[in-house]
Order: structure tokens, then sequence, then C-alpha cells
């Protein structure tokens, strides 16, 4: 999977654009809201994982596959998900390697949207 | 031509819709998710919402028992209070109209739509959210409110229908009497009193006689309207039957009842009535009255028997005048049939 996603572009442009009406400046906007929000529920993931907090794992992975699916990002949105099932498992390995996949995609969208996209 | 005229009117009826959709009243968004909370607040007012937004359930609760909100799009995974938690609560709160509930679910999580619409959902959409068939979506919801905001305006309108009088617009013989017992227990509860009084406009029948049965009606509408405006706002008039009123006074003794019944006699003694578009009549009341305090065992059927015989008085007396009975007048009769017999 991890694999495939190298090849990808982190974005699917084209299918959020159609999504949202073809606005390009909305969604750039959503993309920094997107940023806030991956940068704060990631500060809360390396703590729920210091604690052993299965439930806020869970839920914060919940919560990043829903707004990475809204803007079609297929690498964060797997990587949400491995912590979401993490989380529910109760699987503490699990949740480190996701969190180890949620920074490499986050920086492989950054890159890519740094090159102007 | 006249495909050009069909044009004309799709044309018309499409911005009849776009019309109808701007305005279309507040809409609750309540989504943890800062990207979806953005897009659909933007999308939404686009479409016509004023859009409220809420991060957690709790402020979603607070948001949603409004009466002005209508309509909610709820996140099924929320902080707080879940969305069918939400649905559920909703639910059991009674709110004076329906609100539609849309839930919203992750596509690859198996939450069951059952539990979902059980919970008292109307809709669910799944996410990430096609912006179409949200749209789409709303105009169903929108749809659903005006039905119901349709039928509640057709059960009130049925329900002035059935208690009121068509012609005077004064209450129905049926809903007068259910007044009146509703006072009756309140007497009885807390002792507050209340006074009856029937009147009847005097020489009814000459004004139909000679000026027609409409003229009639006109009078008699002129009549209660005058009435009603010359007692208090939580005084109840009725027709009891023909030119006869019922008039139910809440809170009068049998002393403010005389009074009240004086001033309705003295006021259609000083009011023209027309009776045509240059003709206008003079005309009197008689009245016959009583008050809960005034009997010894107040009841429905002999306060209407009391104030039927005071106004038969009334009228034999000459007419023009009131006359206040209270328990002697029912003795009275009881007497008479005793010596009848």
């Amino acid at each position: 999977m991890k694999e495939n996603n190298k090849d990808l572009s982190p974005i699917n442009r084209q299918e959020v654009l159609e999504r949202i009406g073809g606005d390009e400046g909305f969604l750039a906007e959503l993309l920094e809201i997107y940023q806030e929000e991956f940068k704060k529920r990631y500060g809360d993931l390396e703590k729920a994982i210091k604690d052993k907090d299965f439930q806020l794992i869970a839920e914060s992975g919940h919560s990043l596959k829903g707004a990475s699916a809204n803007l079609s990002l297929p690498g964060l949105r797997e990587a949400s998900w491995q912590m979401e099932m993490a989380g529910k498992n109760q699987d503490l390995e699990g949740a480190r390697k996701a969190l180890q996949a949620l920074k490499k995609e986050y920086q492989r969208l950054q890159k890519f949207l740094q090159s102007g996209g | 031509m006249v495909q050009k005229r069909k044009l004309t009117e799709i044309e018309e009826k499409e911005e009849k819709k776009e019309r109808l959709q701007r305005n279309l009243g507040p809409i609750l968004v309540a989504e943890d998710d800062p990207v979806a909370r953005k897009l659909l607040e933007k999308k939404l007012k686009e479409w016509g919402y004023e859009v409220h937004k809420a991060e957690n359930g709790q402020e979603a609760w607070k948001i949603l028992t409004r009466t002005e909100l209508r309509i909610a799009i709820l996140d099924w995974m929320m902080p707080g209070l879940e969305g069918p938690e939400l649905c559920q609560r909703l639910r059991k709160f009674s709110k004076p109209h329906y609100t539609y509930l849309i839930l919203l679910t992750a596509r690859d999580t198996s939450y069951d739509i059952i539990q979902g619409l059980e919970a008292g959902a109307d809709d669910y959409m799944t996410k990430p959210i096609n912006l179409l068939e949200l749209k789409a979506r709303l105009q169903t919801a929108q749809r659903i409110i005006e039905l119901e905001d349709n039928l509640i305006k057709a059960q009130k309108k049925l329900s002035k229908l059935a208690t009121t009088d068509s012609l005077t617009r004064a209450w129905n013989r049926r809903t007068i009497f259910s007044f009146i017992q509703e006072e009756l227990n309140r007497y009885k509860r807390e002792g507050r009193p209340f006074g009856l009084l029937m009147a009847d406009a005097d020489n009814f029948k000459e004004v139909n006689d000679m000026y027609g049965h409409q003229a009639g009606d006109s009078v008699l509408k002129q009549l209660v309207n005058l009435i009603k405006n010359n007692l208090r706002n939580y005084d109840r008039v009725g027709r009891y039957g023909g030119d006869e009123l019922l008039l139910l006074l809440p809170g009068s003794n049998i002393y403010n009842t005389g009074l009240i019944a004086s001033r309705l006699l003295d006021r259609v003694r000083n009011t023209k009535f027309r009776v045509s578009p240059r003709t206008s009549i003079a005309l009197t009341l008689s009245i016959g009255g009583t008050a809960a305090d005034y009997l010894l065992q107040p009841q429905t059927e002999n306060l209407i028997r009391t104030v039927d015989r005071a106004l038969y008085l009334a009228k034999n007396l000459g007419r023009d005048r009131l006359i206040l009975f209270g328990d002697s007048a029912n003795m009275d009769s009881e007497e008479k049939v005793h010596e009848r017999k």
C-alpha cells in the first residue's frame, strides 16, 4: 500500500475540485485549515501514544481520516485509518507505525504543495 | 412561439425556485473536523442558509433546541455527545416544530444505518460529502418542513372552524359550554368567581323582516364585535342559538358582572347598526345574568337555567334591561312545579 502511494500524488486534485465546485482559492484555504488541524492532532497523538490513551488515539485517527477524505488525500487517509484501527485494537506498536506513516505522508504533501502542486 | 413560451415558463420556475432557496433560514452544522465544517459552511451560505456551527455534541445540543432551527447536519462521531444520541434526545425534547436531522457517517465504518435512523435521524450521508447530493437532500428536507408547516396551519384552521360560529366568529355552543365548565372547576378549586350573562337583541325579528336576513346577519356580527370590544380580552363570547349570546366573565363576582352588563346595555343603546350602506338602526339588548358566587351549588345546567330565566323576565318587564338572578329563581320555579302538581 505504501509502495503504491509513493507513485501517486498525495492529493487527488481533480476529485476534490469536482467536489467543491472547481474553486482553487477555496481549496487552498481548506488545505491551510487542514494543515493546522493536522499539527494539532499530531501533537495529541504523540501524547496519547505516550500515555497509552487508546480512546484518544482512535478518536484523533478517526477525525483526521475524515478531514483527509474530504480533501482527497489518499496517503494521509490510509495512515489515519491505520491509527484509528490501532487505537481500537489497543495496538501500541501499530499506533507508533501509523504515526510515522502520518509524518511521512504529511511531509510528502507539504513538499508537493510547495512545489506548486 | 409555443416553445419559446414554454422556455420562459421554465426559466420563471427556476428563478422562483432559486428565490425560495435564498433566505432558507438557519441550519446547524455539527462536525468536529474543521475542514468539513468550513466546506459545509461555505456551500450552505452560497445556497442561502444561515449557518450555525458546533464543534462538539454539547454545543450542538444548545443550538438544536432553538425553536427557529429546523435543519441540522450532525456528524456521527463527535466529542461529548455523538450524532445518534443527539437525535434521540431531540426526539424526546418537545419543540413546537419538527427539526429535520441528517447524520454523517464515514464510508468505511460499519456504523449501522438502521441504528442511526432508529435514533430519530431523517436521513444519512456518507463522508466525504458529495455536495450535489447534499443539495438534493436538503431540498427534500425543505419539502418535508413545508409539508409539516402546512399541516399545522390546516390543523389550526380546522380547530378554529370546529370551535367558532362561522357567522359571528363567536365561540360555538359546545365550546362556550366547555369554557364554562373550566371556570366552574377553577371556582371549586381556587374559589375564583365568574359571571355569566345571556344577552339577546330586542326585536331582532323585526330587523330581519324589514331589512332582510343578510342585514340581520350583519347586525348580529356588528353586535358581537361591539360586545367583544367592550369586554376584557379574557372574557368569552359564545353563540347560544339564534341571536342569543352567552358571555363568560372570569374573575367577576355578581357585583362586577352587573357593572359589566350595565355598561354593555349602555354601549348598545348608543350605537348605530348598519343595515345597508345608507341606513343605520338603533338597537337595544336584554340581559339575564348570574355569577358562580350567587348560586349555592353552581353547575353548568343551573347557571344556564338561571340566566335564561333572568333574560325571560328582562324581556317581559319591557326589554332594554338587565336582570340578575340567584338561587331564588330556581327555587321559585321548583315551587311552581310543585304548585302545578
